[in-house]
């Protein structure tokens, strides 16, 4: 080992968190340990934690996610066994300690002994080159079109203020940190205005508890206050309260953002949390969809809507909302080269 | 010749020692908010090694020149921007008659790296970043001009060693009290953090840095830090006296006085919550901006009186 791998060696295990339906409650907990670092971006990791069993539909994703940790990287399966093609994996054992394993694999990463798990996609483009147009990506002039099966951006009817920016389509999740976990969502963005939405796939069933006051203390630039919410009763603690208060909280979000039939906000639901955040509140959701919610808004104010719903209430949202099969099929009816892979762009 | 050699020796010290301790006292702002955590004197340089230890990784069809451009940029301007500040009377790296206007363009070029830095991996959520930094990068420099310009007057001369002077009997913080809060604001968006950080945000997974990995990781995240120092730096001149100071010797005033602004700075970025970009446009137009012109003719007044 080098000077450097010894440095590193001393530091925090980055890993990014790709979480299953049936993950443990203890997964949010890993921000508490001193051990372990959750990083938002795999890129900043060395070891991809797969917490819980993956859906079949999202395997893909999982695949795609672990070409994007740089080397020397590890996988590590919690509470789930390796499936191919991460036959090289570590798998926790019961009773094993989840820390102490990753730090023993993340030394033998840096000291050589274990190697760096290699691609598990080949590294070319998803789609062939379809040479339309006179720039040989389709589309009009130098814009748009789908070189490769990526969508480029095009210049399209702003529904906002009439400036027309580059329209962008993209799908992004299911490991997002900003996302509900298993939450797929293809956007088309406007700069940072969402100005079309589709369902790829809902969020988990799964109610993790005050996952919602967390997610939206961290979308509004106070992460410390957020983690601080792991710590047992937090929201009982009256300084920690003072705290969100002189932040400026109530200012910031906007009002009648999220707003659905029953007149319940963003700013109410966030309310009802800081006071019970394990028992968010339940609108009235008949007839309302994604796209009522989100189109026209900006990013940061589109995650803060998204999150200010628990997983039950986000799915049957999801349920009114256009899919992504529904978009495909007429896209067919209407020809062209739109209809292609749009996968693996939007991130992580 | 001895002059500049110990100005330059004194400007890596103080760069060096503040980058240290802005990632240490980071840690301890968010031990003690958070409730959990560990403080370890050296934990930045354990830190700074994992990532020297990674892959740097490629995205698809990058800018590769911008985006090493952008990182080199903007720790070169973090450092521009500290050697402007006067050590003592006359021991300045770089001693110029205007170097509160060359601050402010180095103030302006710090949008476009920034701006480069989200555009060159060719990723979506990076160049949200990009988009949204520069609707709020550009107006929240509006405000600190005019502070600038403000504390100009007094000293009557564009040269921060002048206006360190002018400060002899009595602080700019205290002769001009808006400028400095106004200063802070632009100071948390120049480093981008907590309420003025657009770029690179939790609810885009990092945006503009949420491709780097390996060295790239970590020549930005130390060029932030080290905007942080040479801000700081600035701030402590032009608000809080500069190198003036009893006993002790001048740069060590300097480099006192830009600790307790980087734990300001620092503080105010775990606190303050981070507003959507409309709401925060409309409060720096109708809100800041106003200030800012309160601030001038203050100061304008009381040069007059």
């Amino acid at each position: 080992m080098n000077w450097i791998a010894k440095l590193a060696a001393k530091a925090p295990v980055p890993i990014f968190i790709a979480r299953g339906p049936d993950a443990p409650d203890e997964t949010d907990r890993l921000h508490l340990n001193p051990a372990l670092t959750i990083v938002d971006t795999p890129r900043a990791a060395s070891i991809l934690l797969v917490a819980g069993t993956l859906p079949h539909a999202l395997k893909m994703y999982l695949h795609r996610l672990h070409d994007q940790l740089p080397h020397p990287r590890a996988t590590v399966f919690w509470h789930s066994s390796p499936t191919e093609p991460f036959s090289n994996a570590v798998e926790i054992a019961h009773g094993d300690d989840l820390a102490s394993v990753l730090l023993r694999t993340r030394a033998a990463l840096l000291g050589g002994e274990r190697a760096s798990d290699a691609d598990v996609l080949p590294d070319e483009p998803a789609n062939e080159w379809q040479g339309v147009g006179p720039h040989g990506q389709g589309g009009k002039g130098m814009m748009g079109g789908t070189p490769y099966g990526r969508p480029m951006a095009m210049t399209d009817d702003d529904i906002r203020d009439g400036l027309k920016l580059d329209a962008y389509t993209a799908e992004f999740g299911p490991f997002l940190p900003m996302l509900p976990a298993g939450m797929i969502l293809k956007l088309t963005l406007q700069g940072d205005i969402i100005q079309d939405v589709a369902v790829v796939s809902p969020p988990y069933e799964d109610a993790r508890k005050g996952r919602e006051i967390r997610a939206l203390l961290r979308l509004l630039g106070l992460p410390t206050l957020a983690n601080r919410m792991l710590v047992e009763n937090a929201h009982r603690d009256a300084g920690f309260k003072r705290l969100v208060t002189l932040s400026g909280v109530r200012m910031a979000i906007p009002p009648d953002l999220g707003r659905t039939h029953d007149g319940s906000d963003v700013r109410s639901r966030f309310e009802h949390l800081l006071k019970d955040p394990f028992s968010p509140q339940k609108p009235h959701l008949t007839g309302l969809d994604l796209g009522d919610l989100l189109e026209g808004r900006e990013w940061q104010e589109a995650m803060l809507i998204l999150n200010s719903f628990d997983n039950v209430s986000l799915r049957k949202i999801c349920a009114n909302t256009r899919t992504n099969a529904d978009e495909d099929s007429s896209e067919q009816t209407s020809g062209g080269h739109e209809n292609m892979d749009h996968s693996a762009h939007g991130g992580h | 010749m001895m002059t500049f050699a110990l100005a330059f020796a004194i400007l890596i010290l103080v760069l060096a020692l503040g980058i240290w301790f802005a990632a240490v006292l980071d840690g301890v702002f968010s031990r003690q908010l958070s409730g959990h955590g560990t403080v370890g004197l050296l934990a930045p340089f354990h830190a700074s090694a994992v990532y020297l230890t990674q892959q740097r990784l490629r995205t698809e069809a990058p800018d590769q020149l911008n985006w090493f451009l952008s990182i080199a940029g903007y720790l070169s301007v973090a450092a521009t921007g500290l050697a402007v500040v006067p050590f003592g009377p006359d021991l300045a790296v770089i001693g110029l008659d205007t170097s509160v206007v060359f601050w402010g363009a180095c103030e302006s070029l710090i949008v476009v790296l920034v701006f480069l830095h989200g555009w060159s991996p060719n990723a979506p959520l990076s160049l949200i970043g990009a988009y949204r930094y520069v609707a709020i990068g550009l107006p929240i420099m509006l405000p600190s001009m005019f502070v600038l310009i403000a504390v100009a007057i007094p000293a009557q001369s564009l040269d921060l060693r002048d206006i360190v002077a002018s400060q002899e009997t009595v602080w700019n913080v205290i002769r001009q009290p808006l400028g400095l809060p106004l200063f802070l604001l632009l100071g948390l968006s120049l480093t981008l953090r907590g309420p003025f950080d657009y770029a690179d945000s939790d609810d885009l997974a990092g945006g503009t840095s949420a491709e780097d990995s390996g060295a790239n990781r970590a020549g930005w995240q130390v060029a932030r830090l080290a905007m942080l120092v040479g801000f700081s730096a600035v701030a402590s001149a032009a608000f809080l006296g500069g190198y003036l100071g009893p006993v002790l010797p001048g740069f060590v005033w300097v480099i006192i006085k830009t600790l307790v602004v980087m734990a300001i700075v620092i503080g105010l970025s775990h606190l303050l919550v981070r507003l959507p970009v409309a709401r925060m446009l409309g409060l720096i137009w109708k809100i800041l901006l106003p200030i800012s012109f309160l601030d001038l003719l203050w100061a304008g007044l009381v040069a007059l009186a």
